[in-house]
């Protein structure tokens, strides 16, 4: 998350980075497995590995878009696998806000995205993984949120006001 | 004006029978228009209490600070809200309260009376509220055209909890739609949502008031004031301020019983409201669940259902 994208102008052979946070029991498996059996997916998506979708805190996400990733993919179990019994349905409840929120904000429609992948589902992660990035890919380099391709604000007026 | 007598009575009983420590309500303050929060421990005190349309400040906020404390508390429609939302998340116990609940006709934006009068807000001497009129000098300003525009769409007028009522019910309209500014930021398209946003909090200034001002905002340490790990920089970049409205209104996602403190309290007149009546709206329609009602009910972000919507899910 330290690297930083480019800002002003974008080159023409622009890549999409993709965060996706996978739950150690299932989608994490599940990447597993689509890499074993040698299944072919983007190599746009960086992946961080989390006990549970639970685990992850709504300003993970949010903190993801800031430091520069232009689509944000969270995976866990499928609703009644959860190692944990009940995490991922917490998550439900906290991404369906979420992922309404940030569009209501102007954040694009599918900068942030949520599957359920389970450990044997190796092409169903390589599936949606093609999915998110090309879903990102069509919407450019994330600019919203993003704290390297914000311009400095203009220097305030002596009210406190904007100028 | 003072509280009616059999109110000022109830609360000496309660201070001297040993129900509650402290009473907590608002008194007239050195500023125009602006009633100042008082905390009564004496019953001799208890004649400094008072109630008009200046109670601007919800003093649920300052609850959690006396948790393990008998507090007797005066609120308003939209602060008793705001008791409930304490109580459904355990921060208080119900037993330890006495509440005071007022019906509110809406209270007195400083900011409003002054354009109205066409001066500067600081000129305003010798205001008062009479007979639903905001008098400066000798000029008259209707109380409901010095309302918080918030007020203009309140539907929570009457205290919903609350041990003895100081004054009669209002049973009024809003005048405007409480979720109708949330509809039309829903109409725009991706890129006028961002710019109206960015509008919104570009006049942000980070003091934190409206944090300050927060009933549920009660984390012993918020994630703005976090060093390990530190989420967030106190800079003038306007992705600073975005960050911190986006993450403190989400924080309240489920929880904002919707009180408008956070939007009367800030200095730079930010919509905050506009954010958290997304949340509230949008917690109603998946959830069925609106904050503020019912103590009983287990807030929603506190629960799941099995069958919960799983639309959004690829």
């Amino acid at each position: 998350m330290s690297e930083r994208t480019t800002t002003s102008s974008e080159p023409q052979d622009w890549e999409p980075k993709v965060l996706a946070f996978l739950c150690n029991w299932c989608s994490y498996a599940g990447a597993d497995l689509a890499g074993t059996s040698r299944m072919q997916y983007p190599p746009n998506v960086r992946i961080i590995r989390v006990p549970c979708s639970g685990r992850v805190n709504p300003i993970f996400i949010v903190e993801a878009l800031r430091q520069g990733a232009d689509g944000v993919l969270v995976s866990g179990c499928h609703p009644g696998d959860c190692h944990y019994l009940s995490g991922n349905y917490y998550a439900r409840r906290r991404f369906a806000l979420l992922q309404r929120y940030l569009e209501y904000l102007g954040v694009e429609k599918g900068r942030v995205q949520f599957s359920w992948v389970s450990a044997s589902e190796g092409a169903r992660f390589a599936e949606v993984v093609t999915k998110v990035v090309s879903d990102v890919k069509a919407l450019g380099p994330s600019r919203r949120l993003n704290i390297n391709a914000m311009p400095v604000p203009a220097v305030e007026v002596a009210d406190g006001r904007p100028a | 004006m003072t509280l009616p007598s059999a109110v000022r009575e109830q609360i000496i009983e309660w201070l001297k029978n040993g129900e509650i420590e402290v009473f907590i309500g608002w008194e007239a303050g050195p500023v125009p228009l602006q009633a100042t929060p008082v905390f009564v421990r004496t019953p001799e005190e208890v004649d400094r209490l008072i109630w008009d349309p200046t109670c601007e400040n919800n003093l649920v906020a300052f609850l959690p600070r006396y948790r393990g404390k008998k507090v007797g508390i005066m609120v308003k429609g939209c602060d008793s809200r705001a008791i409930i939302g304490l109580l459904a998340e355990a921060q208080f116990p119900r037993e330890n309260l006495r509440i005071v609940g007022v019906s509110c006709p809406g209270v007195v934006d400083p900011k409003v009376v002054a354009e109205q009068l066409g001066v500067p807000v600081e000129d305003l001497e010798d205001a008062s509220v009479r007979d639903g009129q905001v008098l400066v000098g000798d000029q008259g300003v209707p109380l409901e055209a010095s309302c918080y525009a918030l007020c203009r769409a309140c539907d929570r007028h009457n205290p919903i909890i609350a041990d003895v009522q100081a004054n009669e019910e209002i049973n009024s309209e809003p005048v405007d739609d409480p979720l109708g500014p949330v509809r039309e930021m829903e109409a725009l398209s991706d890129d006028e949502c961002w710019a109206r946003f960015a509008e919104e909090v570009s006049r942000c200034n980070l003091c934190f008031a409206c944090r300050n001002a927060c009933p549920l905002c009660y984390c012993n340490v918020c994630f703005v004031d976090r060093t390990q790990p530190r989420w967030f920089n106190q800079t003038t970049r306007l992705e600073d301020r975005q960050f911190y409205q986006l993450m403190r209104t989400f924080h309240l996602a489920g929880r904002c019983v919707g009180c408008g403190a956070c939007t009367r309290a800030c200095p730079q007149g930010v919509n905050i409201r506009l954010f958290l009546d997304k949340l509230r709206a949008d917690v109603q329609e998946l959830f069925a669940y609106e904050a503020g009602v019912d103590p009983e009910a287990k807030p929603p972000l506190r629960t799941y259902r099995q069958d919960d919507y799983n639309g959004f899910i690829l």
